[in-house]
């Protein structure tokens, strides 16, 4: 026989783990069957904990790259995202200030139109102008997106260069108009 | 077929080796941590994960609703339409008269309402968190009918929404 057989066999006959080469002789001791006999511990479950054990799994899974791989003005400036942005915004704004406006006489609050003019009237003029850009921008940014929107759901306008172009215009216009708002009314 | 006697392959050793070290632990499979990146997530983690009916059933097929489907989508998006001329119009003509500021406001609470719904049901999923979404569905429609009354209160015993904003948009320290 060639050395590097030896070698080979050897190495394999090495390999063998202790039950594989000793089981034959173990079970023949204790006479168990010799075929068909799996020494393996199971645990019952009910198929509801099987389920379980698969949802938290699915946790453990590899997250495919998403946001962060994308440029940051089709995720942080995307018009999509600032349209609900603004338009939440907006109506959020509403919202709070026509429900405190129904509860203002159980708090004997003031929020009439009259007594809100008064107090903004008396705002220094930097935060005057602040609290209406923070109001006209988001304003300005929704119409725009808006119509755009309106605009893309007739099938119109989804060329690359159309959407680069418009997206940039919805934020200059955005920027602007809640400027002009802010201090040119 | 399987026997005890016959020396088995290499990766059957390793098999029977790993499953006769395995009389200490159980056999079930433990959760096994996969390589992530170490970048943090530019999104939230996962939710609660949920299994419905057993892992071999196809995924459910939600009932067809022309409410819920197309025709909701047409009247969102004519609703939108509709506030784009009563919204230009105040600038046009400085205010509008109370008619047309009631609809403005009718409509103005449709949207908004419709806005939040949509944001209700993009974040809260049925399936992860289904009491949340149930709630947060249930206060949107008590705050929205709220919201309404208030506007009508406004509209009456006030000046109107068009008028509002533009007095107090326009308030200047002299002229009170």
């Amino acid at each position: 026989m060639l050395a590097s057989r030896v070698g080979v066999a050897a190495t394999r006959s090495a390999a063998k783990p202790f039950m594989a080469q000793n089981l034959p002789k173990l079970a023949l001791a204790a006479r168990v069957p010799a075929t068909q006999y799996r020494p393996i511990a199971t645990v019952k479950h009910t198929p509801a904990e099987g389920d379980q054990i698969l949802a938290k799994q699915r946790l453990n899974r590899p997250v495919s790259p998403h946001l962060g791989i994308y440029k940051m003005n089709q995720t942080w400036f995307g018009s999509s995202a600032w349209t609900r942005i603004t338009g939440c915004t907006l109506s959020g704004v509403a919202y709070l200030y026509f429900g405190s406006y129904l509860l203002a006489p159980l708090f004997g609050w003031h929020l009439e139109s009259a007594s809100l003019a008064a107090a903004f009237a008396g705002l220094p003029m930097l935060v005057n102008g602040g609290i209406k850009f923070l109001l006209g921008f988001p304003f300005a940014m929704h119409f725009f997106n808006g119509v755009k929107h309106l605009v893309l759901d007739t099938g119109r306008g989804y060329a690359k260069s159309t959407l680069v172009r418009v997206e940039t215009a919805a934020w200059s216009f955005g920027i602007l108009g809640g400027l002009f708002l802010a201090f040119g009314l | 077929m399987a026997s005890l006697m016959r020396p088995t392959t290499l990766l059957r050793q390793t098999a029977l080796a790993s499953r006769s070290a395995a009389f200490a632990r159980p056999a079930a499979v433990r959760a096994a941590a996969f390589q992530t990146s170490s970048r943090k997530s530019a999104i939230l983690p996962a939710g609660p994960q949920v299994i419905q009916g057993g892992v071999n059933d196809p995924a459910p097929i939600p009932t067809p609703s022309a409410a819920h489907g197309s025709y909701h989508w047409a009247f969102e998006r004519l609703v939108a339409a509709g506030l784009v001329p009563l919204t230009i119009a105040p600038f046009a003509a400085g205010s509008l008269n109370p008619t047309l500021d009631a609809i403005f406001c009718g409509t103005l609470l449709i949207h908004s309402h419709m806005g939040f719904q949509q944001v209700v049901i993009d974040y809260i999923p049925q399936k992860g968190w289904p009491k949340l979404r149930k709630g947060a569905t249930w206060l949107l429609n008590l705050v929205t009918l709220m919201v309404g009354v208030g506007l009508y209160e406004f509209e009456t015993n006030d000046v109107g929404i068009t008028e509002g904003v533009k007095r107090v948009w326009t308030a200047k320290a002299g002229t009170e």
